[in-house]
């Protein structure tokens, strides 16, 4: 048999992100993330307990038979734009932890020297596996939030679509902290250690975030300068937070361009050192 | 332009140093080496002499400090230069999830194969490597020999030009060692060249027609197996030989082992043995000494690395 070798990067693409995605299953990470997404949805359907009768909504103990159905709409944005912060911040710490073992796993010793003879480039194998990882986690967060959109579609017979712009946010804030996984990751094989600088550059974030409070209280215009400095260096998570829930109430955001392409270029570099530590790096 | 050598290795060198320290520690050291298409090589040395790096230098798992690689003619860190290459490597980790037709599978996706034909491929080398009722269990089932001879079929299913395996039989049972080399000596003739890395000698010397020995980062003796260990050899001892005459003497039949200020060439018959002392005269060289041989592999290795220990 003559066996014909095609040079096709996608097939190899497609190759390590299914790999990933078996991984991620066999490693429970997958059916994890699943479950506690599943869980999430069930505690929100027990907490929400919403009963229907003749437009009639009743959330937690409150009340709006009476109101007119604009009053409703309201208050189910409400009801939206807070549900997606909670659901951004939990499945953002979920898919962290979940995404954490998959980099040190392909580094270990005895496979990373097998995969790295075959004819590929060394960030063809880091980036099929940054896109597996982030394929298991744009599945998990697909089933989330859609999951919570039809329950409460369903319950209210209102279907607010602004919703589902939870679902690219979520992805975008964790496809950029998965850089930082990464990297850390390629540095230490520790996925402990990317935990925690994921998390901490996750509380980070928040903090910075109240620029507006804290440069009032800083007294040196230097501090105030770098203060603002790492501001704009770090990934937005809060903003993106915060623009997440007034494109759902209110259908437009204050400023999301600028955080966006910030928190993009963060993860653009970060992940770039990541490949030229890896291309660096003996094994 | 049709490659020469299937490995051709230039002053290759790898130093690691220690991050804080500064410490260095040369593992290999001024490697030139080249492997003809076609034979089956051994590389052989004791333990730390810088063989699995040197195999990794080759498959890029490891960038080198100094030197050039080449497979088949190609720089060996371009990856088009590793698709004709099939890799089982000391003391693999392949991933437990996989089932071995699965793990067969993805690493054959990787070097570029099809579809269709890597799940034909995958179960004829099950088979052939006698593990036909085992394709659907996930390999944490799997024993060390059982490991051993699926790495070996990964390592053939994309039908690769090199075969490179490191420690081969590593925690393989007897029989199992010669399933192995049943299935190796069956890619005789077919145009197969096989790299074995090992630290057994009979292995080697079995299997292979040519072999090098590394000791210490440096190569200490190549040459064909058939003249270093021939019932009866001549050595021949001489200085002043020009590098340019190495080829020729080689082409003769003759090994090979550099020592300081001096260099050794062991053939296996008188005829070469003129043969070589007529290149070295004609190249400006001085024969030293000529002496008759007697010497099994395990005697050359010996002395080829207590000489350079001594030295």
């Amino acid at each position: 048999m003559s066996i014909h070798l095609n040079r096709s990067r996608s097939q190899v693409l497609a190759a390590l992100i299914s790999d990933t995605f078996q991984e991620a299953r066999a490693r429970w990470l997958f059916w994890g993330l699943f479950g506690l997404s599943t869980l999430l949805v069930a505690i929100f359907l027990f907490v929400l307990r919403i009963d229907i009768v003749q437009g009639a909504v009743s959330f937690m103990g409150i009340e709006a038979t009476a109101r007119p159905i604009y009053n409703i709409r309201k208050f189910v944005n409400v009801s939206y734009s807070w549900v997606s912060i909670v659901l951004y911040i939990w499945g953002t710490f979920l898919a962290v932890f979940a995404s954490a073992g998959l980099t040190p796993s392909v580094l270990e010793a005895g496979r990373i020297s097998l995969l790295l003879s075959k004819p590929l480039t060394r960030t063809t194998l880091l980036m099929g596996r940054y896109a597996g990882n982030l394929a298991v986690v744009a599945l998990n967060h697909i089933y989330l939030i859609s999951s919570i959109w039809i329950i409460i579609g369903l319950k209210t017979n209102i279907w607010e679509p602004r919703f589902l712009v939870a679902i690219p946010i979520s992805l975008f804030i964790f496809a950029v902290l998965l850089c930082v996984v990464v990297l850390i990751g390629v540095v230490s094989e520790s996925a402990a250690l990317s935990v925690m600088v994921a998390v901490a550059l996750m509380l980070i974030s928040t903090i910075l975030s109240q620029r507006g409070i804290v440069v009032k209280l800083l007294d040196s215009q230097w501090s105030r300068d770098l203060w603002l400095a790492f501001y704009w260096i770090v990934p937005k998570i809060y903003d993106f937070g915060v623009a997440m829930k007034d494109i759902i109430l209110y259908d437009h955001s204050a400023d999301w361009f600028t955080p966006a392409w910030t928190s993009a270029a963060f993860g653009i570099a970060v992940l770039s050192g990541a490949i030229y530590i890896f291309k660096r790096r003996d094994f | 332009m049709p490659a020469d050598y299937a490995i051709e290795t230039a002053g290759l060198e790898k130093i690691y140093r220690s991050r804080f320290r500064g410490r260095e520690v040369t593992a290999v050291s001024n490697l030139t080496l080249r492997v003809p298409i076609g034979v089956k090589f051994g590389l052989l040395g004791p333990n730390g002499a810088g063989k699995t790096t040197f195999v990794k230098m080759l498959l890029s798992a490891v960038n080198p400090t100094a030197g050039t690689a080449a497979i088949f003619g190609q720089d060996a860190r371009q990856p088009e230069a590793r698709r004709p290459v099939g890799y089982l490597p000391e003391n693999h980790r392949f991933p437990t999830y996989l089932t071995g037709t699965g793990l067969l599978d993805f690493y054959a996706a990787l070097s570029g194969m099809e579809e269709p034909q890597r799940r034909k491929r995958a179960a004829e080398l099950l088979e052939l490597v006698g593990l036909k009722d085992w394709g659907d269990m996930r390999i944490k089932k799997y024993s060390k020999g059982m490991l051993q001879r699926l790495g070996l079929a990964q390592a053939l299913m994309h039908e690769p030009r090199l075969l490179v395996l490191d420690e081969p039989t590593d925690g393989v049972d007897p029989v199992g060692r010669r399933d192995i080399r049943d299935i190796l000596n069956s890619l005789t003739g077919t145009g197969v060249t096989v790299f074995i890395n090992s630290h057994l000698l009979s292995e080697v010397e079995s299997f292979c027609e040519y072999v090098a020995i590394l000791n210490k980062g440096r190569l200490a003796l190549e040459g064909k197996i058939s003249s270093l260990v021939a019932g009866r050899g001549y050595r021949i001892a001489a200085s002043s030989v020009p590098p340019e005459a190495l080829d020729k003497i080689r082409q003769i039949g003759a090994s090979i082992l550099p020592s300081p200020g001096a260099m050794e060439f062991q053939v296996s018959s008188r005829e070469e043995a003129n043969q070589v002392i007529d290149q070295i005269r004609a190249a400006g060289g001085f024969i030293e000494s000529l002496a008759a041989s007697s010497s099994s592999l395990e005697d050359v290795f010996i002395k080829t690395t207590r000489s350079e220990k001594a030295a």
